[in-house]
Formats: structure tokens, C-alpha cells, sequence
């Protein structure tokens, strides 16, 4: 009931005393609330041990197999370090990556490395890596030298977003893959042999130099045969002399992705070096598709940089100073123009946060004070503001001026 | 020491130290530091922010959490997140108007309504009386409350918290006659018709507590100054503004570490002394602002355990955790317009009963109750030419998910976003699914993992009529229980949303200074 007096609206919730009554108990009832509660401590906190178990920001591993491939690949095994607190291994997502967080002569570095073992086997246990050796790599070469049984490796949690989502892609995927591309897919076809990946169809298409150099050979032809439904390989070789059976020659191009596939009900997979992904993207546009269904995973560090479209060459040779803030320290530091301000901090001997490498996943964040510098234009997955507030992304950034800048410590 | 640990290190004293950079800690911590405090400001993410922050998948940025900013305004009628951006922090960040207050969508056969709600009380009511013929005065009267208790909060702001009786009885009985009722009870008083009702608590899901239990007064207040000011929304995501204000903090000459949990707040003889962070920093301070919740807090953070007062437990306890929330964010390769989406927010029900709604967020099932917005609406421009932005919020009670697997997640939760998906199709009549281009699912694992909240919780407590933030502000001093140590944000004395947490971390900053100043610690 209500009612108007002098035109103003008064209200009337129960009676004029009730509910100054109410008014009054409001306090003394709250403390009686208080009063009669438990004082039990909460100990249980289930989202945020789920999100410890799906993204835990390091987990201690040990290498407990390495297995020869080809003359420059090896899968390597991973396993929880029996004398640390990593007891189980995070799920993923078939396509995901680990980064590696791992010492080079005294050097802390990441590289990132996608899983190329099936989800279901970190259930049981272990993630598998397949590596394959770069000339005048950093860490490969490091690998070849040193990495034994029982090498201590610290890796981060299952990133990035280059996996099947049963809500955006066709029930039919098309994995193209050139050289050690080939790991993620090969963890997608393990899922799909074992059932758990629901779809139709993966066509994998392989390109290799030659016919010692495919990774997982027998493996691919076995997960065939035994799926042919539902798994179709591929192999493309490049080399001038070819004899493996049934497999196709020279470069993956548009003649032969429509050969082997439904181009038009198939979402499309793209992993592999650089020179690939430059020859490919001509192919590719050929084939008309929407930006929706062409996933491709990201490239790690640019190689030859001086020669990327865009960047000033005139800077090749280069070096500048870079100011470092991290913490209240300050770092002065040399840089080449030619290499990303990651690497500047690395070689340095700090230890600033990355992962992908690449500028998608923002975890090397940081701020920009002053100087000029070059950010790949396609790796800029910078948000709107942070482009604006001047902060960047170190691992896919180069000085082009003496710089200072602002670095969070790594978490 | 090696270069690396000399490195590593911050400095190991401020006057203040503010725990989370959310949008309570990244306002309180640019108070203090406008007021010439020596604060550091420790956030756990590489991200200012904590829910209010966005992110990028391939062409898309999404905005993570926020709908709509309530209390902005316009220049002629300025709220109070406009006075504290513009003309305290003078921020530099760009807002944009929400074109309609609401669709909502009731879809059980029989409950029969489609309606677009636009702003401005006039607009309002015009539009509620078309729908429901007789109701106008009862929702008059439901405005008119609110305004009358914005009046009287602010009288009593102004009195510092000792408000005279006598004015209060003669001036604001409107106020005082309403603060110990629930929605329900006054809009029975009010003889409001039950259809209208069902149209005007379409804003329940921003509290998460059905009518019949959450307090008038905030729902009130809320609801009058969404429909008055408007709603508004950061030009380039929330990123854009908690950005400015890591900027403005610094222009203060206040100091952020990301990247640097805080593992223990470090008490003594109840007195704050100090912090110890995760990076193994142990940093002195007589003064902390928490922006993490007291759950947090009391069950956690405060070392040693025999520090932390049983009467901070049973408080806890005693209260309601709010809901966790549940987003499908969709870039689209199509445009709003092409597809049929025309409004900027959807309120999708199955039904207009909000207690049957809110039990039916206590099941692992998917919820038909959904606050879906099309970005594009309010910023077209917020996503390439030919694209737009969809994201479809729902919620959990707390504790829904509590038994879920790592290894059923994924699963799980591409099941419960294809169910809202398929029932925002429905409801509107679009067919989206097959130009979803980019799609990310956030679960209340999601927002732990990022903000580290207790349990997935994205609001505070509930805000009953007991525990709303009347008596919550009035108990602020009895309820404090460790000298030098403020909460605010979500779980704060102005209960949660975006403008709330911002607002009351003003006041943690207030109060700290009048504390420090009291204390003869830093000069007025
Ligand atoms: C998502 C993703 C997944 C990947 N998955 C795989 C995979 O499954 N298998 C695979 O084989 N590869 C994979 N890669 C590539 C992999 O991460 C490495 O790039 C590759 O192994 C090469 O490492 P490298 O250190 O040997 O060579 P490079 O990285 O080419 O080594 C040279 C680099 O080291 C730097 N450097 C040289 N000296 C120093 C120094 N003193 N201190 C610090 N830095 C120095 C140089 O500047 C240069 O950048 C993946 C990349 C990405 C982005
Ligand atoms: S390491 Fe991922 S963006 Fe730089």
C-alpha cells in the first residue's frame, strides 16, 4: 500500500512501524548472523586446483626416452620429475605446445615445442616432443650435444590455439604439414585412432625434402591402415629423385590439396617452417577459402629477418643500447636490429617471461619508455590499448634506436 | 648475490601496498598515489585489470566480463565512474553509449514476451505501460524509490557516516522504510503487476540473486541509473581503461609489479606489517588494500593463522558466495545486420520466475538463463568490416562445478556452450553457428585461473537485504578487524559489479589516507 502526500510518493512496505522496525534490527540481526556462524576455516578451493591441474604455470619434467626419427629428429619423452611437486602431467588439447623453459650454457631461454603425443598418454603419464635439429640452432644444437636420460626440463602448462573445435571447424580437416609441422597432427591422428576426436575425416598432407627425412613414417601409415576411414596420408616429397610409392612430387600446392580433399567442406590445418607458409599462402588463396577455415599455426621467431617484407633493411648491422627495468634493477644491454628484444634479454643472461615466441600470446608483455622499434605487422596480436599505451610484445619486437624499457619479472 | 636474484628484487618498503590490480585495487592504488603515497600496486596476471580485461584471437579482441557500465553518464548528467575517470583521474579513455537498455526474451510457450526496453525513465515507462497497460505508476513509484535512496546515501555520505535522525526520518523515510526489504516485497507493496515485473527484473542475472531475496535498495539503485544515465562501454575493450589507469597510477608516481602473486599478508599483534610474494619479496608496510576477497583473505593470505580473528571466519561463512560465470565469446564472419542481430543486450530467459531461474544455475546442465551482447551494437567498428562480436553470458550457483575433471572439461564445456548457442539461435531466430570464425569458452575455472578468485567466483557475496551495502558500509567500522588493512572490489562494502568495485575502491584509498594521515604518517 502507498500513498501521496504533498505529491511526493512515500511508500508503506508492511506498516509505517513495521518497517521502521525493520530498519532498526537491520544491524543487531547481521550480528547475530555473525555470531551464530561457523568459524571453520575454508580449506577447499575446487576451480582453482582444477585450473592448477589444466594450466599449472611450470611443470618439472625429466626426459626419460629419446627415440631417433630421422637423421635429425628425435621424439623425446617427458615424464614428472620424481623429486618434484609435478605428480601428474596437464591435459591439452591435441595441437597445443609446451614452452620449454631450459638452460644453454649458463643461458635461460624458452622454445616452444608442440606435443606430439596424444592427450590420453599425459593422462598416463608422459608428453612426447619431436625435435628436429637446426643448423646453427641454439637450443637444437644443445640438444644433440648434452640432452641425456633424466635431463631436468622445466615446461610450462599446454598453450596456444592450434587445435580442432568441434564448434568453429568442418567435421573434415585437412592438416597440411612441412617438416617437423608434422608433431601436432600427429597427436590430433593418435586422438582420432583412439576415438576421443569427433570427426569425419583428416586428410594429412606431408611435405618432406625426401623420403629420409618424413618423421613418423611408419607410424602414419600404421594410424592409416588401421582408420581408413577416418585417416588419409599423404606424402609430398621435393627432392629430385623419388621413389616412394604413391606419394606426389615437388612443393604442396593447390592442385594437389584439391586431388585429395573436399576443399569446400573442410576446415584446413596449416604447420610448418616458414619457407612453407611463404609458398603456401599463394596456394592457399587459390583455393578461395574463408579466413575461418584456414588455422595456422604460428611461426616461433622470423628467421632472417632483413629480408621480411617491410622491415628497414638499412637497420641490418645495427646495434643499439637497451635500458632494462626489470623489478627496481636496471640493465643496460646491447641489441642487434636484427634480433627481437627477447633475445637481447636472453643473451644478457635475464630471464623475462615467453612462451610462444611469436607475439599471439602476450606473456612477454612489456612496456615501452622510450626509442623506436619494429613489430612484425602479421605478429601483432597486441590488444587495442597496449598499442596505444605503448606497451609490446619483446619476442616479436627489434630495436630500431637505443631503447628503455620495462620488463615484468618472469612468473 | 648473483645478477639474476639482485635482479629479481623490488624494493623492500612502501607506505602502501595494494594486493590486485582489479578494478577496486587499480582505483584505490591511483587514490593513494594521487595523494602522494609511496604505493605499490602487486597484480598475480601480466595484465592490469583482473575480470575487466579483454583478449585477442586471431582478428577478434574480446571484452571479458563487462556488459555494461552502470553510474557513467554524460556530460550533462554525469554518474559517478565519469567524475572519478574525468574530473579525479582526468583518464584517458574513451566510452561509448549502449543504444537500448534490453531485449528480453521469455522462451516457455506461454510466457509470451519479446520486448526492447529503452533508456531514459520517460522512454521507460512509456514503453512498460504499452506492454503491460496499468503498470506505469507502480514502476514510477519502483524509479522514484531509487532516486529517493540515491538522495538519502548521499546525505549520508555527506555526514561522514553520522547522519542526523531527524533528517533522515523527515527527509528520507523512503529510503529507511525500504533498506530491510527484498525486491519482491516492495514491488508487492507497490501493487506492481506481475507481467511488468517479469520485464523490469529482467536486470536480476547483474546481482545473481533472485527477487525474492535480494535487497531493494541496490537492485533499485542499479536499475534506476542504468535506465537514467544510460549504459556505457570502454571504446577498445576494459583493457583500454585499466590501462590508463596502470598509466595514471604511474604518472602518480606509484609503482606496479605484475607477475607477482602475494602469497602472505604478513600480521602482527593485529597490526599489518608487511607482505611476502610468491617471487620471494618481503616487503614492509603498515598499510594494505586487498582487492582479493576476504574469503581470500582470512582463509589465506594472512600469515600467521593465529592472526586471523574467528569473527572475520564466521562473517564469511555466515554470507552467500555469488554465482561463477560461464562466456562463449563468438568473432563472427558476418555482420550484425546480416545476421539479425540488432540489439546491443539480450536477457534470454525460459521463464520470468527469477527464483526458479536462479535454481536452476545449481545443476551441471546448461542454464536457460543467458545476458547475451552483440559489441557491434554500441562500437560497430569493435571487429573488422564484415564481422562482429557475440558473447553469451551464463552462470553457475557456487560450487556447480566443484567435481569436474581435467580430462572431461574440454568436453563439458563445448556441450554447454553449443546448448546456449543453439538457444540464442533459437530465441532470436539467427542462425550463427556456421560463421563462428573464432570461439573461446570461459568457465569458472577460467576466471580462477586468471584472477585466482575462490573458486571461480566472479560476484561477491549476495547482497540480501541483511548483507547489502547499507549495512555493510554502516558496519565498515566494527567489521574492520586488522589495523591497516582495507578490502575492496567485488566482495566489498558496495557489494559487486564493474562501477561498485571502482567506487569502493576509491573508499579503501580514503580511508587508508585518512588512516596514515591520522597516524601522522604521511603530511596532509
Ligand atoms: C608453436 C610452435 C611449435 C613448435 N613445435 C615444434 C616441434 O614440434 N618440433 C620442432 O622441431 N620445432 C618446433 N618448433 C620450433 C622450435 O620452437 C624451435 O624454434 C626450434 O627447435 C629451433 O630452436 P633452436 O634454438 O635450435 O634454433 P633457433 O631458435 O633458430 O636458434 C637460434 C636462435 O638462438 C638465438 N641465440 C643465439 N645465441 C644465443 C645466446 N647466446 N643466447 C640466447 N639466444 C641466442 C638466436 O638469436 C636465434 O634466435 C615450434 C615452434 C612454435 C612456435
Ligand atoms: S612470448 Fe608470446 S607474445 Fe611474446
Amino acid at each position: 500500500m502507498s500513498k501521496k502526500e504533498n505529491d511526493k510518493f512515500i511508500i508503506t512496505v508492511k506498516s509505517n512501524t513495521k518497517d521502521l522496525f525493520a530498519f532498526t534490527k537491520l544491524i543487531p540481526n547481521r550480528k547475530k548472523r555473525f555470531q551464530k556462524a561457523s568459524s571453520e576455516p575454508i580449506t577447499s578451493d575446487p576451480m582453482n586446483e582444477l585450473a592448477r591441474k589444466l594450466h599449472p604455470r611450470r611443470q618439472y619434467l625429466i626426459v626419460s626416452e629419446i627415440k631417433d626419427e630421422t637423421k635429425t629428429t628425435k621424439t623425446i619423452k617427458l615424464i614428472p620429475d620424481p623429486d618434484s611437486n609435478t605428480k601428474e602431467l596437464a591435459y591439452f588439447r591435441a595441437g597445443q605446445y609446451l614452452s620449454l623453459k631450459v638452460k644453454v650454457n649458463g643461458i635461460s631461454i624458452t622454445r616452444p615445442y608442440s606435443v606430439s603425443s596424444s592427450p590420453s598418454e599425459a593422462l598416463n603419464g608422459f608428453y612426447e616432443i619431436t625435435i628436429k635439429k637446426v643448423e646453427d640452432g641454439y637450443l637444437t644444437k644443445y640438444i644433440w650435444d648434452n640432452w641425456k636420460i633424466n635431463q631436468k626440463i622445466i615446461s610450462s602448462e599446454p598453450n596456444g590455439f592450434f587445435y580442432y573445435e568441434s564448434l568453429r571447424d568442418k567435421k573434415e580437416i585437412v592438416a597440411i604439414g612441412g617438416g617437423s609441422g608434422i608433431t601436432p597432427f600427429r597427436s590430433m591422428a593418435k586422438e582420432i585412432a583412439e576415438g576421443k576426436l569427433d570427426i569425419k575425416k583428416m586428410t594429412i598432407i606431408y611435405g618432406s625434402s625426401e623420403e629420409d627425412d618424413i618423421i613418423f613414417y611408419d607410424e602414419l601409415k600404421e594410424l592409416e591402415s588401421k582408420n581408413p576411414e577416418k585417416i588419409k596420408v599423404v606424402h609430398v616429397l621435393s627432392c629430385e629423385e623419388v621413389s616412394l610409392e604413391g606419394c606426389e612430387k615437388g612443393f604442396i600446392n593447390a592442385d594437389i590439396i584439391k586431388k585429395y580433399t573436399d576443399v569446400n567442406n573442410s576446415t584446413f590445418f596449416i604447420c610448418g617452417p616458414q619457407i612453407m607458409y611463404e609458398f603456401l599462402d599463394k596456394e592457399i588463396e587459390k583455393l578461395n577459402l574463408p579466413l575461418k577455415r584456414v588455422r595456422k599455426e604460428i611461426l616461433g621467431q622470423i628467421k632472417d629477418i632483413v629480408n621480411y617484407p617491410g622491415f628497414p633493411q638499412d637497420f641490418a648491422g645495427k646495434t643499439f643500447n637497451i635500458k632494462v627495468h626489470v623489478g627496481n634493477a636496471i640493465k643496460e644491454i646491447p641489441a642487434l636490429a636484427t634480433e627481437p628484444v627477447l633475445v637481447a634479454m636472453e643473451r644478457a643472461g635475464l630471464t623475462p617471461p615467453s612462451k610462444c615466441r611469436s607475439g599471439e600470446c602476450g606473456f612477454c608483455r612489456s612496456r615501452l619508455i622510450s626509442g623506436e622499434i619494429y613489430i612484425i605487422p602479421e605478429s601483432d596480436k597486441r590488444r587495442a590499448a597496449d598499442k596505444r599505451f605503448n606497451f609490446f610484445h619483446p619476442c616479436s619486437s627489434y630495436p630500431l634506436s637505443n631503447l628503455e624499457i620495462k620488463v615484468p619479472r618472469d612468473a | 648475490m648473483n645478477e639474476t636474484s639482485n635482479i629479481q628484487k623490488i624494493n623492500d618498503s612502501y607506505d602502501a601496498i595494494v594486493i590486485g590490480a582489479g578494478n577496486g585495487g587499480l582505483v584505490a592504488a591511483a587514490q593513494l598515489a594521487m595523494n602522494g603515497v609511496k604505493v605499490l600496486l602487486l597484480e598475480q596476471h601480466n595484465l592490469p585489470g583482473g575480470f575487466a580485461t579483454s583478449f585477442v584471437r586471431g582478428r577478434f579482441e574480446f571484452e571479458a566480463s563487462l556488459h555494461e557500465l552502470c553510474d557513467y553518464g554524460s556530460t550533462t548528467d554525469k554518474g559517478g565512474i565519469k567524475s572519478l575517470f574525468d574530473d579525479k583521474f582526468n583518464l584517458d579513455a574513451e566510452f561509448i553509449e549502449i543504444p537500448e537498455a534490453y531485449r528480453l526474451i521469455l522462451t516457455d510457450p506461454g510466457e509470451d514476451i519479446d520486448v526492447t526496453m529503452p533508456f531514459g525513465i520517460e522512454n521507460f515507462l512509456d514503453a512498460i505501460e504499452k506492454e503491460v497497460p496499468g503498470s506505469r505508476n507502480s514502476v514510477k513509484n519502483f524509479f522514484d524509490l531509487g532516486k529517493d535512496i540515491l538522495h538519502a546515501t548521499a546525505y549520508i555520505g555527506k555526514s561522514r557516516g553520522n547522519p542526523d535522525q531527524k533528517v533522515l526520518m523527515q527527509e528520507h523515510s523512503n529510503f529507511l522504510k525500504t533498506t530491510a526489504y527484498t525486491v519482491k516485497e516492495v514491488q508487492d507493496a507497490l501493487n506492481m503487476p506481475e507481467k511488468a515485473r517479469k520485464i523490469l527484473n529482467a536486470y536480476w542475472v547483474y546481482l545473481g540473486v533472485p527477487t525474492n531475496r535480494v535487497n531493494f535498495t541496490i537492485f533499485a539503485t542499479m536499475v534506476y541509473l542504468y535506465v537514467r544515465r544510460k549504459a556505457y562501454v570502454p571504446k577498445n575493450r576494459s583493457h583500454e581503461y585499466t590501462t590508463a589507469l596502470d598509466a595514471k597510477i604511474r604518472e602518480f608516481g606509484g609503482d606496479i609489479e605484475y607477475n607477482t602473486k602475494v602469497e602472505k599478508i604478513l600480521v602482527e599483534n593485529g597490526k599489518i606489517i608487511g607482505v611476502e610474494t610468491v617471487n620471494g619479496d618481503k616487503i614492509k608496510t603498515n598499510h594494505v588494500i586487498s582487492n582479493a576477497s576476504p574469503t581470500l583473505v582470512y582463509n589465506k593470505l594472512i600469515s600467521p593463522k593465529s592472526e586471523v580473528p574467528e569473527i572475520a571466519l564466521k562473517e564469511i561463512n555466515a554470507r552467500t558466495h555469488g554465482v561463477a560465470t560461464f562466456v562463449v565469446y563468438l568473432g563472427l564472419n558476418k555482420t550484425a545486420e546480416e545476421l539479425g542481430i540488432k540489439e546491443y543486450s539480450y536477457f534470454i530467459y525460459n521463464k520470468g520466475n527469477t527464483e526458479e531461474l536462479y535454481y536452476s544455475l545449481g545443476k551441471l546442465e546448461t542454464p536457460n538463463v543467458q545476458a547475451t551482447i552483440c559489441l557491434n551494437a554500441a562500437i560497430p567498428d569493435c571487429s573488422p568490416p564484415g564481422t562482429c562480436i557475440i558473447s553469451i553470458t551464463s552462470a553457475f550457483l557456487h560450487g556447480v562445478w566443484d567435481d569436474v575433471k581435467s580430462e572431461d572439461y574440454f568436453e563439458l564445456k563445448n556441450k554447454i556452450a553449443e546448448e546456449l548457442i543453439d538457444n540464442f539461435e533459437k530465441a532470436i531466430g539467427a542462425s550463427i553457428k556456421e560463421h563462428v570464425e573464432e570461439i573461446e569458452i570461459a568457465t569458472p575455472q577460467t576466471f580462477a585461473r586468471y584472477t585466482g578468485t575462490y573458486n571461480g567466483i566472479i560476484y561477491g557475496y549476495e547482497p540480501e537485504p541483511w548483507d547489502s551495502f547499507i549495512p555493510r558500509l554502516s558496519c565498515m567500522k566494527d567489521e574492520k578487524h586488522i589495523e591497516g588493512l582495507e578490502l575492496c572490489g567485488g566482495f566489498g562494502m558496495r557489494c559487486h559489479g564493474y562501477s561498485s568495485s571502482m567506487k569502493d575502491g576509491e573508499t579503501a584509498g580514503l580511508l587508508t589516507l585518512q588512516d596514515m594521515i591520522q597516524k601522522g604518517e604521511i603530511k596532509k
